[in-house]
């Protein structure tokens, strides 16, 4: 025998659960601390995202035990109230590796390659040599399935043992529905503090405000994470690939696999932004006929294809063939109310505000980042900020500086926003905490471990631009309390100081006492405004109302703007009418304010729940600054127009479009009928990319601002007035 | 010149701050008081007076803050306060007033620095003296020794006749805190100067060794940075009795400035400096001249030191040659010495033979 052949006969196929077994690291287990983290993610990933596909609110008990203290032999029991799987399906999604639906499709899911809880069984086994015990009940039928599950690792099969049907109840005794329960022995060891498993389930908690999550300790604590809605995400429907994104091994198995008879048709049926003009032109840049069977393209013409879907042929135009973009429905954001939710429930603070961008395209990837801000309250201010990150909503926990996402915050110079910051780069230090979010049908990871994100410049971009918007907020915010505070001092000037001056004066000179309307304009000089957003039981409703006062010598007219959530709630009760000035921002043109005078807006918002909207951040336009207000930044509402208005590229207006609807089949109608403009094809988006992020200054339940010791009072706003309106107006002062 | 007012003046020249407050809130605009700065870059010599006194700069404090305002209003209740002690016939101490405006409500006093300090505004914006407010401070006048004779009116009104040799212990004749017409009469005296010291310690042992009785003067203990009393009495004594002022204290910058106060008036105070300096003062030492000449035990400056030597050497009050050689002498020395150092060469020496030989230098 040749040393060739030799050489031959002694290579056999390894099993890939061997070849994994061999490679631990590549799962997420290559310490005792992290194989434990690994763990719990995997199952509560599984968990959070069976029910969803089932609809069900998830409600999910994680529980860490000592086994064997002196072999550091952990117990990890996880049971959650999914749709439960069958029995014939359990070995296959517990025993075997790379196993899951979600391979062939393309949508935001949290596992994207589904070795997950296969890995943790076999982890367990590899250390403890002991199968997993998995329980698991479907609502159809009676009795649950209980079954010890272990691995062949050369087979890639699962070992079952002890199967049978069981009673399954829970602590209370009552029966169990639905669910699925995992118990597996592994080595691990439990660490508090950062990379812990309380710091993930409680990073969990916050970007799926939907879940509720019990969690004990090997201590014995128990930790509570309730739910703060009982939305569940939405829907996310799968979407074909797009062009600018596919492989040649892709694009050559879909034409094999492919039954159609003409190539336009494979071409449009079978991507996402393919219309028939664009087919033609693709198929006409590689050179090919409309007419050819995809079946039987050979490979070198299916190179020639993927160029032109690639844009590196150019097509009749002289340009790469122009094509729409994916359509956005396969994603699921967290949405700006619920991550404000999910943050103040877990962290104390004076202000959140949160972004949800509308979704783009990064090489035939639709994306979508979410940031949130959250600043003051309890948190220290000498310490650096924490930084939350997730990739469809799991946290990432590990290798923070290596991240897109953190490089993307570090890019800020957050000086100007409020915190402090070495030299305007790096991680910002300060009483805050920054949520990211970036939600994607295809996550780039740095490695197999998937804890940080690869670089990209488009990501970066779009994480960068939000952290700005964050930042302006804060700034907005932080400026408005320094000038409250300041005219708090004033108001006491006026109320208390300026009065008994001008009683003592002239009870020592003996004259009457002289009227100050002169005096408290001069010192005053402002016009105050005076903002409340209360939840009203009765109605339902939330009521805002926005009061101004001219303290000022001279008349004044304003404009005055107000952010509200356009997408989740109607505006009822308007009296003064007013008109819409952008997505997410209403306008009033006040009269004209006296000396003295006053005006108020108010309006409600239908459609909330309490504590969804706690604070309503009032702009204006004017001459004269407003203390309470912020000023309406024209450069960024002409922006935010910009954007509604679909953007450039985006909308494709083109005569040959008007053919797509008519011979469709009914299958096609989810991609095109979505193509036009971007940032409308995910509602609960484009409302909320307004520039004035929404603040929350107490938490949910907590009264409004009024009751802030740090604020002026209404009661105080009407004495001033009083007292105003008491005097007799000098009429020669100047302003 | 400086001198004490009637009630009536008093009254007026106070109302004269409520009027400004007053008549600014009737046209319509926010009260104010406006006063002299009072700092060194407002101070001018006033060559008729020879004394230093607060130049034209004035400071206007409003109503704008709250802080400014409360102010105002402080100033409002200090003046009636006043009023009602000068019908009243009685006096308070700054301290007391201090404790009294806990009772003015928005008006109170936040610490006693804030009191000290409005009291003194006003003495500047009205003209008139803290005696003429019925104010006493908390400070000690200084004591004093020697054949000289007073009559002091106690408090039930009765004149004493005291000599501060024959009438008094070893710690002298205590200085009380009004020294003016109405309390201390100038009755006759037997000394041919005075002479002002810094340190107990200095005074005792001139008093051990009949220093007043040898060389026929009083002795005048400071007690470092003198009151307005002593300085007062200095200045009276010098005045109606024609006798020349000797300074003898510690040799550094902070002592330059007791004997500046003495003579030209304090940057404080400068506007009753005529009131209150004795300009044809003299310093007898220790100077810088004195810790090489005779060779004194010394220390080396702190940095504070330099800082206010430097500073002295812009102070309009320094401005001679002779004080500007002394000052830039002790920076190249770098050493400041007591007056207690003397005691090197024996506890004999002060009065045997350095405070002779610097007496005979200066003509004494």
């Amino acid at each position: 025998m040749g040393i060739a052949e030799k050489l031959a006969s002694t290579q056999k196929q390894i099993a890939i659960s061997e070849f994994f077994e061999k490679n631990k690291h590549f799962l997420g287990f290559d310490t005792d601390t992290r194989a434990l983290i690994t763990a719990v993610k995997e199952a509560v990933d599984n968990a959070l995202d069976a029910c969803e596909e089932a609809r069900i609110l998830p409600t999910i008990m994680i529980k860490i035990s000592k086994h064997d203290i002196k072999r550091d032999i952990i117990m990890l029991k996880v049971r959650d109230n999914g749709p439960g799987i069958p029995m014939k399906a359990l070995e296959n999604v517990f025993g075997k590796l790379l196993y899951g639906s979600r391979f062939h499709v393309i949508r935001q899911s949290r596992g994207q390659q589904g070795i997950g809880i296969t890995g943790v069984v076999m982890y367990g086994q590899l250390t403890t040599g002991k199968p997993s015990r998995v329980i698991s009940k479907i609502a159809t039928e009676e009795t649950a399935v209980q079954v010890d599950i272990g691995i062949d690792t050369q087979k890639n099969k699962a070992l079952k043992t002890k199967q049978e049907r069981i009673t399954w109840c829970d602590d209370a005794g009552e029966l169990i529905e639905h669910g699925v329960q995992v118990v597996t022995k592994m080595k691990a060891k439990y660490q508090r503090g950062k990379q812990s498993v309380y710091q993930y389930l409680r990073m969990t908690s916050i970007v799926n405000p939907h879940a509720e999550i019990f969690f004990t300790d090997p201590d014995g604590e128990s930790i509570h994470f309730p739910r703060v809605t009982e939305k569940l995400p939405r829907v996310v429907d799968a979407i074909k690939p797009h062009p600018s994104g596919i492989h040649l091994g892709q694009l050559q198995r879909m034409l094999k696999s492919s039954d159609e008879r003409k190539l336009t048709s494979f071409l449009r049926h079978n991507f996402s932004g393919v219309s028939q003009r664009a087919a033609k032109e693709l198929i006409a840049a590689a050179e090919l006929e409309e007419s050819n069977k995809p079946k039987l393209i050979k490979p070198d013409d299916a190179q020639a294809l993927l160029e032109s879907m690639n844009g590196k042929r150019n097509g009749t135009r002289g340009k790469p063939v122009k094509l729409l973009p994916p359509p956005t429905n396969c994603l699921s954001p967290i949405e700006e109310m619920l991550i404000k939710k999910g943050l103040s429930k877990t962290i104390d603070s004076r202000f959140i505000a949160t972004l949800t961008r509308p979704p783009v395209v990064s090489q035939g990837n639709p994306y979508q980042v979410e940031v949130g801000l959250i600043f003051g309250g309890g948190m220290p201010a000498d310490k650096p900020v924490e930084i939350l990150r997730f990739a469809n909503r799991v946290p990432l926990m590990y290798q923070q500086g290596g991240c897109l996402l953190t490089k993307a915050i570090e890019s800020v110079d957050w000086r100007q926003y409020g915190l402090e910051q070495a030299g305007g780069k790096g991680v910002p230090k300060g009483p805050a905490a920054i949520l990211i979010h970036l939600a994607s049908t295809y996550v780039q990871f740095t490695s197999e471990a998937k804890e940080a994100l690869a670089d990209n410049e488009e990501v970066f971009g779009e994480v960068r631009k939000a952290a700005l918007e964050m930042g302006r907020g804060l700034r907005r915010h932080l400026e408005k309390r320094k000038k409250m505070a300041k005219t708090k001092e004033k108001f006491e000037l006026i109320n208390d100081i300026l009065p008994a001056i001008a009683e003592k004066s002239a009870s020592l000179l003996g004259k009457p006492v002289p009227s100050l309307g002169g005096a408290i304009t001069k010192i005053m000089n402002a016009v105050i405004c005076q903002e409340t957003t209360q939840w009203n039981k009765e109605t339902k409703h939330t009521d805002v109302s926005i009061l101004l006062y001219n303290y000022t010598a001279r008349p004044r007219s304003y404009t005055i703007l107000v952010s509200w959530p356009e997408s989740l709630a109607e505006m009822v009760a308007n009296e003064r009418g007013g008109r819409k000035e952008a997505s997410g921002l209403w306008a009033w043109k006040l009269e004209t304010l006296e000396p003295g005078g006053r005006a108020e807006v108010t309006y409600s918002l239908a459609g909330l729940d309490k504590g969804d909207w706690i604070e309503t951040e009032v702009f204006y336009r004017g001459a004269g600054d407003v203390i309470g207000a912020s000023v309406l930044d024209e450069k960024i509402l002409a922006d935010i127009r910009l954007q509604e208005d679909g953007g450039g590229e985006n909308s494709e207006v083109d005569a040959d479009d008007e053919s797509i609807g008519k011979n469709e089949n009914p299958i096609e109608v989810i991609s095109e009928s979505n193509s036009p403009s971007v940032s409308q094809s995910n509602d609960s988006v484009s409302a909320e990319s307004v520039p004035a992020p929404s603040e929350n200054p107490n938490s949910p339940d907590s009264p409004t601002l009024t009751s802030d010791a740090d604020d002026i009072s209404q009661a105080v706003m009407n004495k001033t007035t009083d007292l105003f309106k008491q005097q007799k107006l000098f009429d020669g002062g100047g302003a | 010149m400086a001198r004490t007012h009637t009630p009536e003046e008093t009254k007026a020249a106070m109302h004269g701050v409520v009027e400004e407050m007053y008549d600014r809130m009737m046209k319509g605009d926010a009260p104010t008081m406006t006063l002299p700065v009072r700092t060194k870059k407002n101070i001018g010599f006033d060559s008729k007076l020879g004394v230093y006194k607060y130049g034209k700069k004035q400071s206007i404090r409003d109503a704008k803050s709250l802080g400014s305002a409360k102010q105002l209003l402080r100033a409002l209740h200090v003046i009636e306060f006043i009023e009602e002690m000068i019908d009243a016939g009685k006096s308070s101490t700054l301290r007391e007033m201090y404790y009294i405006s806990e009772g003015w409500g928005y008006g109170h006093f936040s610490s006693q620095n804030e009191s000290n300090n409005l009291a003194e505004d006003l003495e500047i914006v009205t003209k008139c003296l803290r005696e003429d407010f019925k104010l006493r401070p908390e400070e000690d006048g200084s004591r004093m020794i020697g054949d000289i004779t007073v009559n002091e009116r106690n408090r039930r009104g009765e004149w004493m006749r005291i000599n501060a040799r024959d009438d008094v212990g070893d710690s002298g004749y205590g200085v009380p805190y009004n020294v003016e017409a109405e309390k201390i009469q100038l009755l006759e005296h037997d000394v041919d100067f005075i002479m002002a010291i810094e340190t107990g310690g200095m005074f005792d042992r001139l008093v051990e060794n009949g220093f007043d009785e040898n060389h026929r003067c009083a002795l005048l203990h400071l007690k470092g940075q003198p009151a307005r009393s002593t300085r007062r009495i200095l200045k009276r004594m010098n005045e109606e009795w024609n006798i020349p002022v000797v300074v003898f204290l510690d040799g550094d910058p902070w002592s330059f400035r007791i004997y500046a106060s003495i003579a030209y008036g304090a940057i404080k105070t400068a506007h009753i400096s005529e009131y209150l300096a004795t300009p044809s003062a003299e310093y007898l030492g220790i100077t810088a001249d004195d810790i090489v000449s005779y060779d004194l035990p010394s220390d080396d400056l702190s940095s504070k030191d330099v800082e206010a030597l430097k500073a002295e050497l812009t102070d309009p009050r320094f401005n001679d040659g002779w004080w500007q050689d002394q000052i830039n002498m002790m920076l190249d020395l770098g050493q400041k010495a007591e007056q207690q150092s003397l005691a090197k060469y024996g506890l004999d020496f002060v009065t045997d033979t350095y405070l002779p030989e610097k007496l005979a230098e200066m003509g004494h």
